[in-house]
């Protein structure tokens, strides 16, 4: 029996072997943080294609024993006195140094910092074909000046060949202090000789690693320098594969979870899943569910969370929900609903917490209208009708009411503190802004993978 | 395309891997492992040691499955199933159908159905 959608195993494989649902379940390994398996598979195929062993599986089974997929590969790069060192060997001797030096246990396992190398095409080539590709590549910068006047100020300690520097790094103890000179080739000449010929390498070597790069302003206090790298190098790279969004939006009336949804909706080709739509729909279609759910509908009391979990279960259960992803928003109301959701093996990608002040809701709610005639929404502020005739016919829904909304407020606001600790990886939207703010806002959250969780 | 890439995807071909990793996927999926990483290196072991002839593939379907595959399509009890279906439930799982010699109005027992159930599999596993 399949834990994951409880089918017997000739069932599931007949799923499985229609293409669409397998790349979906590979999504669950790969989204789901405590078994990431996806990317453990991928760092496997790159290597088998890098290095075309004769058997395929013998290779498969040292590299997943090694264990290294999460062993960092880094190069660090940028002009001279940015904040590393270099020194002068000719290209194919570096390639393969470097290559032997990686290729040592402790590289392999630990992961490893390459520093100032590659610095031009060739070297970067040579780097390639001997299969080594560092996994981010960070790049300093900083404006020539700057670097000139680092780097006059650079000193060395001849016995430790630390590096330091009179203004911004100056060594504690006297000793060294006494120590230090002055690196020899340090002229200003010689340096903007060396910055020239670093800017015109450095193009062709962003073109090569431009997928796995970022660039990071060397220009301030190392502290800073150090923890934007530190926050690069710990995100995964987006990953071309097709990626199933199941998104949960969060939020006060009026804060526009049903507007941006219809937003994603429409771009993404999600289904778009309002929890009370749903039940209306479901008492309309005179479905079995529908007419359980009617009476509750009917006397305006909440509808038990057996029923609305029956009814959203088997509505994201649905095909088109399954091979198209969904946006969901209404439920969960309060964590003992989210848990249920969790035990029906429902599980979003995607959360957000939209955040509006409360004058913004009122203003936004109590000044809702329709027209009765063609159901067209308006707001008397923000769009109001085209012609008086429509403005005379214009009403009021009761929900939108001051007090009801000041009840409807409370309910969220009791509930929300438990549910944004329940769902630890939201984002947090402000929906106090332009709807199409809002939206790029949000699709950029979608869009790019969540954070490498340390185990 | 370029040489490298032309390269690359005959390797995959040749070696069969996009199959071995969606065979990988399934079973990830079907048992869901604890620890991933530890449950395909015995997997990939297994696949050797099938090679050698020293113990069984990691096959999906036990014979306890190839039986309710077989009651699914059986389905007034009969006993037996037609050809048609036969090659049906192989493409469904992926096997080949390609020699099969079956006259359409043959009819399949249980015992023929497994026996030709375990044979297409260990042939489609004895590629790796």
């Amino acid at each position: 029996m399949c834990h994951f959608c409880g089918l017997c195993s000739p069932q599931l494989l007949s799923i499985l072997h229609s293409s669409g649902l397998v790349r979906n379940l590979w999504e669950c390994l790969r989204e789901g943080s405590s078994c990431p398996a996806e990317p453990q598979i991928q760092n496997m195929l790159e290597e088998l294609l890098i290095h075309k062993p004769d058997d395929p599986i013998e290779f498969m089974i040292n590299h997943l024993k090694q264990n290294n997929d999460d062993a960092p590969r880094i190069c660090v790069l940028g002009p001279p006195a940015s904040g590393k060192t270099t020194v002068k060997i000719p290209n194919a001797l570096w390639a393969n140094l470097i290559q032997e030096r990686l290729s040592n246990v402790d590289c392999i396992k630990q992961g490893w910092i390459l520093e100032g190398f590659p610095e031009n095409q060739e070297q970067a080539w040579m780097l390639q074909s001997s299969g080594i590709f560092p996994r981010h590549v960070v790049m300093l910068y900083a404006p020539d000046t700057v670097l000139i006047e680092r780097s006059g100020g650079k000193r060395l300690d001849p016995l430790t060949q630390e590096v330091f520097h009179t203004t911004f790094d100056w060594p504690s103890d006297p000793l060294v202090q006494e120590r230090l000179v002055k690196p020899e080739d340090l002229s200003e000449q010689e340096v903007s000789k060396k910055l020239l010929e670093y800017h015109r390498n450095f193009p062709e070597i962003f073109h090569i690693y431009q997928k796995v790069l970022k660039s990071i302003n060397a220009d301030q206090p190392s502290v800073d320098v150090l923890s934007q790298v530190l926050a690069f190098v710990q995100t995964r790279h987006r990953s071309a594969a097709p990626f199933t969004p199941r998104i949960l939006f969060f939020g006060p009336p009026g804060s526009g979870k049903s507007l941006q949804a219809a937003l994603i909706a429409q771009k993404y080709d999600v289904v778009n899943i309002c929890c009370g739509q749903l039940l209306k729909e479901a008492v309309a279609d005179n479905t079995k569910l529908g007419e359980l759910v009617k009476p509750y509908i009917d006397s305006g009391c909440p509808v038990p969370n057996n029923l609305v979990l029956k009814l959203l279960t088997e509505r994201l259960s649905s095909l088109d929900c399954l091979s198209h992803g969904w946006v969901l928003s209404g439920f969960p109301r309060d964590v003992e609903q989210g848990e249920q959701l969790q035990k029906a093996q429902i599980n979003p990608n995607r959360v957000f917490f939209f955040n509006l002040p409360y004058e913004s809701i009122m203003e936004r709610l109590s000044q809702r209208r329709t027209d009765p005639v063609t159901g067209e929404r308006y707001h008397t502020t923000f769009r109001p009708a085209p012609t008086p005739e429509i403005q005379a016919r214009l009403r009021q829904n009761p929900k939108d009411e001051e007090e009801n909304i000041e009840k409807r407020l409370n309910i969220y606001y009791s509930n929300v503190k438990a549910l944004e600790d329940f769902y630890q990886d939201a984002f947090y939207v402000n929906a106090d802004q332009d709807p199409y703010v809002i939206f790029e806002f949000i699709e950029s959250c979608i869009i790019k993978p969540l954070p490498c969780r340390k185990p | 395309m370029a040489a490298g890439e032309e390269e690359s995807r005959e390797y995959l071909r040749r070696h069969r891997l996009p199959e071995l990793l969606h065979r990988l996927g399934a079973l990830l999926l079907f048992h869901r492992p604890e620890r991933p990483r530890e449950f395909l290196i015995q997997v990939l072991e297994r696949v050797k040691a099938g090679r050698r002839a020293e113990g069984e593939y990691p096959f999906l379907m036990d014979e306890a499955n190839v039986e309710a595959m077989f009651g699914l399509l059986d389905v007034l009890g009969q006993g037996s199933i037609r050809p048609a279906q036969y090659r049906e439930a192989l493409k469904t799982l992926g096997l080949s159908t390609e020699d099969l010699e079956l006259e359409d109005d043959v009819e399949i027992t249980l015992d023929e159905f497994k026996e030709g159930m375990k044979k297409k599999m260990l042939e489609s596993w004895s590629v790796y």
